[in-house]
């Protein structure tokens, strides 16, 4: 009897819950974790990348903008992070390209980051009313900066619900992540502690000991000195490990982990 | 072309009007133009003659192939573009003219002498018909000379506009395109007059006509003042002309700046307005020392008015 | 004829239009207020085809109340100047095009920058210091630009906005007769005499 108010997401249930989303919000904690930390001066992101193994071919620097699989720039200033049904995900990033490149056209600048995470929670909301339709399996982490609230973090759900973070997780062991996060996390936080303190979460959240650029994403946006501008950076593979090796959380012959001060 | 043509002789008795056959195959030219007397032979001698072409209307002829406005591909398109100015003061009249020809959007010369030196004291402008203004005014410059020699003395900046505007008000509806200042000095001290094509004479301290003029009354009405200084006015001629060097498209490329005083007019300068944008009129009287250009003029200077503790980057809202 | 004039300062935008409502020979009225408040921050003067120049400018205002409504905080001049543009625009290809010309000035609070934008009804936007519409930008544009000063203090920028204003009084042959005059600044909109 379960299944009638599972099959169709536009049905309650009779407790009042829409199953499907709470099932695209199962299926999206046991994703690879992505994490986001908000600094005074930029955001950090980092991702935990699950499709690893040997013949898997990594010579690429990954796609346009990004290195592949969880961390995309969806537009010049800001970049998201991805956790749940890769398909789904690509499909709402060109989405979100997409309505940048609508802004940018109508109002000569960059989407506000909010406004950007509000036209994919319309979106993903439409997918949990209108009828036959699978609700988007994906969360989203929005990490982005605009001139009316500086730097900013967003996580949007299945459901459509958005929110801004200073810091947040979402994927496989979020719970811990976010406890984490809540000891260590201080107001007034700089980028170059956000990394160290991203790059220590992700360690401990991860299934694997070790932490290098063939399970980890990372990237960051802060201001251009110069020009004031939103610079979004993402870390192609050979940045990635050089960061673990400055941050002393790299790969040792030993295979131990390295802990950090 | 000629068969077209038909000569007609104007004098007092007759009229202005008076047709006759066309002329020849191989004549092209009229005696009026390549006779003797500097190509006014036939005038002086007392029988005026101008061809016009042999239509029964040639008013509307002439307007039917040169009105660019209705039909941008006439036949003839006819110098419009100019900005002229001169005014009176203190010190005497000073004449400014950019140097611009255009036929419709094409620029036909860059290097155009727009002031007519009708004789030492006397000086014309041209806009308009660039053909229409060095004819008459040359032809004017040489009834000025007629009258020194009749009259023992040199004509009136008043009468000598006065006959300009005499003649051309015979030709009025027939197609003459003309707006000029005659300006001189002379027993009555500086002058200025205004004489178009419709038959207009006006006399005042202060004229600018050409389809930039509107820019150069802009610069010129807000820096006039009767007691201008020698230097000061020079500099406020150069800067109209190059405001509608700047602002209209039909005029520019340089400005040809003159200044009357009692003794005649002296050429003060010509004057690249790329140049006047750029680096300024240079070592000349009345020189700001720089560029006219708008962006030189307020180099450096913003109108961004940030409290002066802003903060570098405002925390998160 | 309608003619419009602004000019940025140091830290305002002072908008000027005639307050002339004209049919064919005929001053319908007198003072009409062709300047729209159409944000906290943000002035824009409307000329041209009549009908057209009120609707235009309620649309615009709305649209941009809208968007302030949604997002709590209101466009920037140079997100609405651009999204006014792109309005007339896609406009001009529609059946019924609006012949509406704009002067649109904005002060930017993140920036606090003052802001002024020329816009035509071809569409045509330009990021301007000073600008006029109208017969009068003829006389009004090589004045300015020979005697505009982006640091001027606000005393000064009415004074050469006097200026244009009595070049065309002294120029124009059917120069309009009042102009109302507002300036916007950090502290918002407020209409100024000259």
């Amino acid at each position: 009897m379960a299944r009638r108010y599972d099959s169709r997401t536009t049905i309650f249930s009779p407790e009042g819950r829409l199953y499907q989303i709470e099932y695209a919000m199962e299926a999206i904690s046991h994703a690879g974790t992505v994490l986001g930390v908000l600094a005074k001066d930029g955001v950090v992101l980092a991702a935990e990348k699950k499709v690893t193994g040997k013949l898997l071919d990594l010579s690429g620097e990954g796609g346009y903008g990004g290195s592949g699989e969880k961390i995309f720039l969806l537009n010049s200033n800001v970049i998201g992070g991805v956790a749940g049904l890769t398909s789904d995900a690509n499909s709402l990033v060109n989405y979100a390209r997409t309505a940048a490149q609508q802004h940018l056209l109508s109002y000569n600048e960059d989407i506000p980051v909010e406004l950007l995470a509000q036209r994919l929670c319309d979106m993903k909301q439409g997918y949990t009313q209108y009828g036959g339709l699978r609700p988007f399996g994906v969360s989203l982490l929005y990490a982005g900066y605009d001139p009316h609230y500086q730097f900013q973090l967003y996580h949007s759900d299945p459901s459509g619900n958005y929110s801004g973070w200073k810091a947040t997780c979402i994927g496989a062991n979020n719970g811990t992540a976010q406890s984490l996060l809540k000891q260590e996390y201080k107001d007034d936080i700089l980028v170059k502690d956000a990394i160290a303190l991203v790059l220590k979460v992700m360690s401990k959240t991860m299934d694997s000991t070790t932490l290098g650029s063939e399970k980890l994403e990372f990237a960051v946006l802060t201001l251009d000195e110069s020009t004031k501008q939103p610079k979004a950076k993402i870390y192609k593979p050979s940045e990635i490990d050089a960061l673990l090796r400055a941050e002393g959380l790299a790969k040792t012959d030993g295979d131990t982990e390295m802990k950090s001060a | 072309m000629n068969t077209f043509v038909e000569r007609f002789t104007t004098n007092a008795s007759n009229g202005l009007f008076c047709g006759n056959g066309a002329v020849e195959e191989d004549e092209e030219f009229s005696d009026a133009m390549w006779g003797s007397e500097a190509g006014f032979g036939s005038l002086a001698r007392g029988v005026p003659s101008f061809t016009v072409p042999s239509v029964s209307d040639p008013a509307a002829f002439l307007r039917l192939h040169t009105d660019d406005h209705a039909d941008p591909n006439c036949k003839i398109k006819i110098q419009h573009g100019t900005t002229t100015l001169a005014f009176r003061f203190q010190g005497g009249v000073i004449v400014a003219v950019d140097s611009r020809a255009t036929a419709g959007s094409y620029v036909a010369s860059g290097t155009v002498k727009k002031v007519i030196e009708i004789n030492p004291y006397l000086l014309g402008t041209m806009a308009g018909g660039a053909a229409d203004c060095q004819y008459w005014e040359t032809y004017l410059g040489m009834h000025c000379r007629l009258h020194e020699l009749r009259n023992r003395e040199r004509i009136s900046v008043s009468a000598a506009s006065k006959y300009l505007s005499n003649l051309v008000y015979g030709y009025k509806g027939m197609g003459l395109s003309m707006g000029t200042m005659i300006c001189g000095w002379d027993k009555t001290g500086p002058a200025v007059f205004y004489v178009d094509s419709d038959g207009t004479r006006l006399k005042g301290d202060l004229f600018s006509v050409g389809s930039g003029s509107t820019f150069a009354y802009g610069v010129l009405d807000q820096g006039y003042r009767w007691d201008l200084s020698d230097e000061e006015a020079q500099e406020l001629g150069r800067r109209s002309i190059y405001a509608a060097g700047h602002r209209d498209a039909f005029s520019g490329n340089t400005c040809n700046l003159y200044h009357v005083k009692e003794n005649g007019w002296n050429f003060i300068g010509n004057y690249d307005i790329s140049k006047l944008h750029y680096d300024g009129p240079g070592d000349v009287a009345g020189s700001p020392g720089h560029g006219y250009g708008y962006d030189l003029r307020v180099e450096g200077r913003s109108s961004v008015n940030a409290p002066e503790a802003a903060p570098a980057v405002a925390a998160q809202a | 004829m309608e003619t419009s004039f602004a000019l940025t300062g140091k830290g305002y935008v002072i908008v000027a239009a005639d307050t002339t409502a004209a049919r064919s020979i005929v001053k319908m009225k007198v003072d009409e207020d062709k300047i729209k408040e159409i944000s906290p921050h943000l002035l824009m003067a409307y000329s041209g085809e009549p009908g057209d120049t009120v609707q235009f400018a309620e649309f615009v205002e709305r649209n941009i109340r809208l968007y302030q409504i949604r997002n709590l905080y209101p466009l920037r001049p140079s997100a609405a100047a651009s999204w006014i543009r792109r309005s007339l625009a896609d406009s001009l290809r529609s059946r019924s095009p609006y012949s509406v010309n704009l002067l649109v000035g904005g002060y930017d609070t993140a920036t606090h920058e003052p802001k002024l934008y020329w816009i035509d009804y071809l569409g045509t936007q330009v990021d301007v210091p000073f600008g006029a519409h109208g017969y009068g930008s003829y006389f009004a544009l090589s004045l300015l630009d020979r005697y505009h000063d982006p640091e001027a203090s606000l005393e000064e920028g009415l004074a050469t906005l006097k200026r244009c204003v009595d070049e065309v009084a002294k120029r124009l042959v059917v120069s309009p007769g009042r102009y109302k005059v507002k300036v916007v600044d950090k502290d918002g909109v407020r209409e100024v005499e000259i």
